[in-house]
């Protein structure tokens, strides 16, 4: 019964996992993807942070709807934030976001251009599953979705305890194909399964929160304490932002501020927010945590979200989030998380073409002596599988690779980036179904492997032709060297399909026929 | 372990409907009612978003996961929402007794 229990699950929420984890193993380095794909910044220089109250007195005495909230940067090398203040005209970064910075002579300069919307494209279509439509529509199927992957977990494990001990360590690679990808997709859930555990769980939290507080708030007591308000009176002159630093450094050692985020209303005067991260400590965002601070006295008045700074109910909470987010450990767990990430995008996809390969099997039990062929459904399965995994990955190396040549004609970035990835995504689905699952994938993995060569292509060009793109050299070589291992994996993949695909056996969802051309089977050779 | 039960007695996928969406109604009320106990009896609480309020919260996702991937176990579909639903029931009772009668 579990057994079907995780097919159904596992079939329904599978491509929408794929695309999930395939973007969530990117975010891993989205800062370095920001950086790589963002203009060189219009200020090359920061304004010293001893200038930066001259700095603010003037943006806000030209912008005096700035001071309800801007953020002063801390750290130079933040990519996200190519200036030292900050102000948005919509709530939580929406509208319109000014840059601004002094210039030598201390005039006040100003502009709109941000950093690139791809990190942001692909953070999102991790979130929503590659479906961009309403966040809160969306969020609703996310959390259905997590809450089935959940299930495809618990009932997956179910299914392979009786066989456990036999099944765990062994990969048989051999005649039967079946049961090597059988044997791969057990071995990858169950070693990777506290990884999945975690994510499905944190997912269903992120998907379903305000149902769950809303539900608890109007059915059960409320006993918490209520929140406390600090009532300022007098007008004060605030501490200039290098004077909180140093406070800060004073009170939490360990904490590195990324930027400070001012707010202001009539009732409750000036706040300051500083957002930071403790390189020993995970945080509650992705890349930072928050502390409240005083900006007359610089003490710290709220530590539940500092990182370092927590107490035991706190750290616990937070630890929810950096296991989701893999923000604690530095680099290691960063990559751990991306192979986590990537694995988890192959057990989904084998564990769709499990499926297609036992319902043949299945249905022929019993009708041995007649042909069974692929069902409908399985065909159309097969299809979307390869369609909407591999449109998936040569959509986001795509819309990547043109981060560097959009600029030459346009400024409506995000539209465009989102307009190349669904460009490519739709026509790789249609592709799929035109061609069929067998022949599709070959295609699709060759045509995945040319997109994500695309991008150290566009570096390339970028350093030949001045005028054309930008390098900006250090850790966003990374983005260019991971680029041709991926696009070498799914050369490999490609050429070991286009072998299953003429070996396979009739009426398998691979099986295209017996002739095999010369071609194909030298470059499947040579890419061994 | 190897003997086979009798026919009646194997679980099989066909009442999925029933079973799951007892998890689904059933399931989420006996949740939202076990925060409740931990948040009435325990160190948790509701309401106010401290740790404690959020950690409550956080509680929703695997208990309820558990019980949407056990309740497949229950012979049949009536029994699923005769069980869920009666442990809701009797701890719902639980915490209107203390919230209104007892205090």
């Amino acid at each position: 019964m579990y057994r079907d229990i995780h097919s159904w699950v596992g079939i329904v929420c599978g491509l929408a996992l794929f695309i999930a984890f395939y973007a969530g193993a990117i975010t891993m380095f989205e800062a370095p993807l920001n950086r790589w794909a963002s203009k060189p910044a219009v200020f090359s220089e920061h304004t010293p942070l001893e200038k930066t109250p001259e700095l603010v007195e003037k943006v806000l005495a030209e912008y005096p709807k700035a001071a309800g909230r801007y953020e002063v940067t801390l750290d130079a090398g933040f990519a996200d934030r190519p200036a030292r203040v900050m102000w948005s005209t919509g709530p939580r970064g929406r509208g319109t976001t000014y840059y601004a910075e002094l210039a030598e002579d201390g005039s006040l300069q100003v502009h709109t251009e941000g950093p690139s919307a791809v990190g942001q494209l692909v953070d999102d279509l991790h979130q929503q599953v590659g479906i961009l439509l309403d966040h809160e529509l969306v969020m609703q199927l996310v959390g259905a979705i997590s809450l089935m992957y959940f299930i495809a977990l618990i009932s997956g494990v179910i299914v392979l305890l009786p066989t456990l001990v036999k099944d765990l360590f062994i990969l048989r690679i051999g005649k039967n194909l079946k049961r090597m990808w059988l044997d791969l997709h057990n071995a990858l859930g169950l070693f990777s399964l506290p990884f999945h555990i975690i994510m499905a769980l944190t997912a269903v939290v992120f998907a379903f929160h305000d149902l769950f507080y809303a539900s608890q708030w109007t059915l059960l007591e409320k006993n918490g304490r209520p929140e406390f308000h600090e009532e300022v009176a007098e007008h004060r002159e605030p501490l200039a932002p290098h004077q909180i630093v140093a406070r800060l450094r004073e009170q939490a050692p360990g904490f590195k501020p990324l930027y400070m985020q001012f707010h202001a209303e009539e009732d409750h005067g000036l706040e300051l927010r500083v957002s930071g991260s403790n390189p020993r400590h995970g945080s509650r965002a992705p890349g930072y945590g928050i502390a409240g601070v005083d900006p007359y006295t610089g003490d710290l008045t709220s530590t539940d979200y500092m990182p370092g700074e927590q107490d035991g109910w706190y750290a616990t909470l937070t630890s929810f989030f950096s296991l989701h987010f893999g923000n604690f450990g530095g680099n290691p767990i960063r990559w751990t998380y991306f192979l986590l990430g990537l694995a988890g995008a192959v057990l989904f996809y084998t564990g769709n073409l499990l499926w297609i390969e036992s319902h043949r099997k299945k249905r022929r039990k019993g009708y041995e002596h007649l042909d069974v062929q692929q069902t409908k459904p399985s065909i159309i399965l097969g299809a979307l599988t390869v369609g909407i995994s591999l449109g998936c990955i040569a959509g986001i190396s795509t819309t990547i690779a043109a981060a560097k040549l959009l600029p030459l004609w346009t400024d409506a970035l995000a539209a465009w980036h989102m307009g190349i990835y669904y460009t490519v995504f739709f026509l790789s689905v249609a592709w799929a179904f035109y061609r069929g699952a067998a022949r599709g994938a070959v295609e699709l993995l060759y045509a995945s492997a040319v997109a994500t060569l695309f991008i150290p292509a566009v570096s390339l060009l970028s350093a030949l032709f001045p005028g054309v793109g930008w390098n900006h050299g250090g850790s966003t070589y990374l983005i260019d060297v991971m680029a041709i291992i991926g696009a070498g994996c799914f050369a490999f993949l490609a050429g070991k399909t286009v072998q299953r695909i003429h070996n396979a056996p009739e009426y398998s969802i691979w099986y295209v026929g017996e002739e095999v051309s010369p071609t194909q089977t030298v470059l499947g050779a040579q890419l061994q | 372990m190897t003997k086979r039960l009798p026919k009646a007695q194997q679980l099989s996928s066909e009442h999925w409907f029933g079973k799951a969406s007892a998890g689904v109604f059933a399931g989420y009320l006996l949740t939202i009612a076990i925060c409740g106990i931990f948040s009435r009896f325990g160190p948790l609480e509701v309401g106010f978003f401290s740790a404690q309020a959020q950690i409550t919260m956080w509680l929703v996702a695997p208990v309820w996961g558990l019980i949407l991937s056990f309740c497949f176990l229950f012979q049949s579909s009536a029994r699923a929402w005769a069980w869920l639903g009666g442990a809701s029931v009797v701890l719902w009772s639980i915490l209107l007794l203390f919230r209104f009668v007892i205090g």
